[in-house]
């Protein structure tokens, strides 16, 4: 994998960020950077806060405190749609389409905001993900679970992102098709796209990303490199199943 | 069989009206997230609006219509912010609260109607709007320009409808909402003003309704609004709430039902015989006959 490029500036910078639901403490204080180009993942259990994390910095939850910046400007405070318009997307966990949508409206409805060039990305989602091509006029809820996810990661590429955040891609997939997945988040990253992913599946995640987090209860309890976090013994304790 | 074929016409008419007013009822429902069952009060309003400008325009139609479509888009966006509020203040979807606003809507505007115009008293609009005679006469058969306009411009409109929501960017907003508000959010569309968007189009529905309404009772009363607010509700109920397809269906075989009732059974008894008849398909199928889509 290719290395850190540290000189530059991150493109999202998460600093001290709490937040709760009600008397819920979700995220305490969590600080991650992604800088561009790179393939960031947030490794945890179930309830750890992964997806909190990325839905606040999308902009569908108000932090109590902290600060999101996104290409150096503050986007915490911000409603998801205007972020979504700058440049930031996510990937829902459970492969979140619209199951009575067609593939091809379900794409559209990516465009939203970016209809001007809705040919040429579909053109090109059309080429990197030819079996959506194929099933374009199809309701959604008539995909694969694989297909669904290639979906919804095609629907996030058609709003021109320039940060995607992918939660869980490989939750309730057959390892064959995570792999594919997989693949395709790497094919992404080499295509000039910077990846931030939550995942439980810590050593598949580790092996495609160039940095890493480990998130337990709200916090973060670790970071470092990819490779550094695959060798470490208290990840391989808790997450690779050593 | 001429009579049969008569009370169809009459039938397919009525029930086009309904049809229209369940559509801007369930996309208030689907999309804006609210019950709005005084929906149809805002058209009645929307009537008088007509009247009034027929009056002082020496019967302008051009004017009166222009009129009809306005207030129905003003007046629907005018409540609009207060539904959006009680909904913003209790974070997600409160169907409760928006019924009670629907209400409190429904009797402002019933109020209004029976003191401010015409001293409470019914309404008639000129023959300059309504036709004075049948438009069409086929032996016994006579079909009545209002009939005529609402078959004609219901289709249309319905038509315009569906294209608009199966072929713009706007519709599909709309369409993504309706089946996942959350959903709808995450992927970046703008949920509050895709939600005015929708009173607005309800009210340009509204407005187009409201002349069909003219042309075809050629009066209104102030209670005109709640009486057809019941059938409205009651049509979106049996189809399934916020199924636009079955409201359709459903819209038009209530105007028919109403009909061959007045034809051939009683005048008088034509909105219980088909209220009865509501009641059993709804003990029948609680869920409504095409299946709710909220």
């Amino acid at each position: 994998m290719a290395q850190t490029e540290t000189t530059a500036s991150p493109i999202l910078k998460v600093t001290d960020l709490s937040v709760s639901y009600g008397n819920i403490k979700a995220l305490k204080k969590v600080s991650i950077e992604v800088f561009p180009r790179e393939i960031v993942v947030l490794i945890g259990a179930n309830g750890a806060g992964k997806t909190t994390l990325l839905s606040t910095i999308l902009g569908l939850n108000t932090p109590v405190s902290g600060t999101v910046e996104f290409e150096g400007r503050r986007i915490d405070r911000i409603s998801a749609d205007r972020n979504v318009r700058s440049g930031v997307c996510l990937v829902p966990e459970g492969r979140g389409v619209f199951a009575s949508m067609t593939v091809l409206d379900n794409l559209l409805l990516g465009a939203h905001h970016n209809l001007a060039n809705k040919e040429k990305n579909l053109a090109r989602v059309y080429e990197w993900f030819p079996i959506l091509k194929k099933r374009k006029d199809q309701v959604a809820k008539t995909l694969s679970g694989g297909e669904r996810q290639m979906l919804a990661i095609a629907r996030a590429l058609m709003s021109a992102p320039k940060l995607i955040m992918v939660d869980e891609p490989s939750i309730g997939l057959a390892p064959i098709v995570v792999n594919d997945i997989f693949n395709i988040l790497k094919m992404l990253n080499r295509e000039g796209y910077t990846i931030l992913l939550s995942e439980q599946n810590a050593n598949k995640a580790l092996k495609c990303a160039h940095r890493g987090y480990v998130m337990e209860t709200g916090t973060i309890s670790l970071a470092g490199s990819a490779e550094r976090l695959l060798n470490d013994p208290g990840v391989k304790a808790a997450y690779l199943g050593a | 069989m001429q009579q049969i074929i008569a009370q169809i016409i009459n039938g397919l008419s009525l029930g086009s009206i309904y049809v229209l007013l369940a559509t801007g009822f369930n996309l208030l429902l689907l999309v804006a997230m609210i019950i709005h069952f005084s929906y149809p009060q805002v058209v009645v309003f929307s009537m008088y609006i007509v009247w009034i400008v027929l009056n002082a325009t020496g019967n302008n139609l051009i004017l009166g219509v222009l009129a009809g479509v306005v207030s129905s888009i003003a007046l629907n966006l005018f409540f609009a912010p207060f539904f959006q509020k009680v909904m913003k203040n209790r974070g997600d979807v409160d169907i409760n609260s928006t019924m009670v606003l629907s209400m409190a809507v429904g009797m402002i505007i019933t109020d209004t109607l029976s003191h401010a115009f015409n001293k409470g008293l019914p309404i008639a609009f000129p023959t300059q709007l309504t036709g004075s005679g049948p438009m069409l006469r086929i032996g016994l058969i006579s079909i009545m320009p209002g009939q005529v306009w609402s078959l004609v411009v219901g289709v249309i409109a319905v038509s315009g409808f569906f294209l608009l929501l199966y072929k713009t960017r706007q519709g599909r907003a709309f369409r993504a909402i309706a089946e996942d508000p959350a959903g709808a959010r995450l992927v970046g569309i703008p949920i509050i003003s895709t939600g005015f968007q929708s009173y607005a189009l309800s009210g340009v529905m509204g407005g187009i309704t409201a002349i069909l309404l003219a042309m075809m009772l050629q009066s209104a009363s102030p209670g005109l609004g709640e009486n057809i607010a019941h059938k409205v509700l009651a049509v979106s109920i049996v189809a399934g709430l916020g199924n636009l397809v079955g409201g359709l269906v459903v819209g038009l075989a209530l105007g028919v039902l109403e009909a061959l009732v007045q034809g051939y059974v009683s005048g008088t008894w034509s909105n219980a015989i088909a209220f009865v008849v509501m009641l059993v398909v709804i003990l029948w199928k609680p869920k409504g006959l095409f299946g709710m889509k909220v």
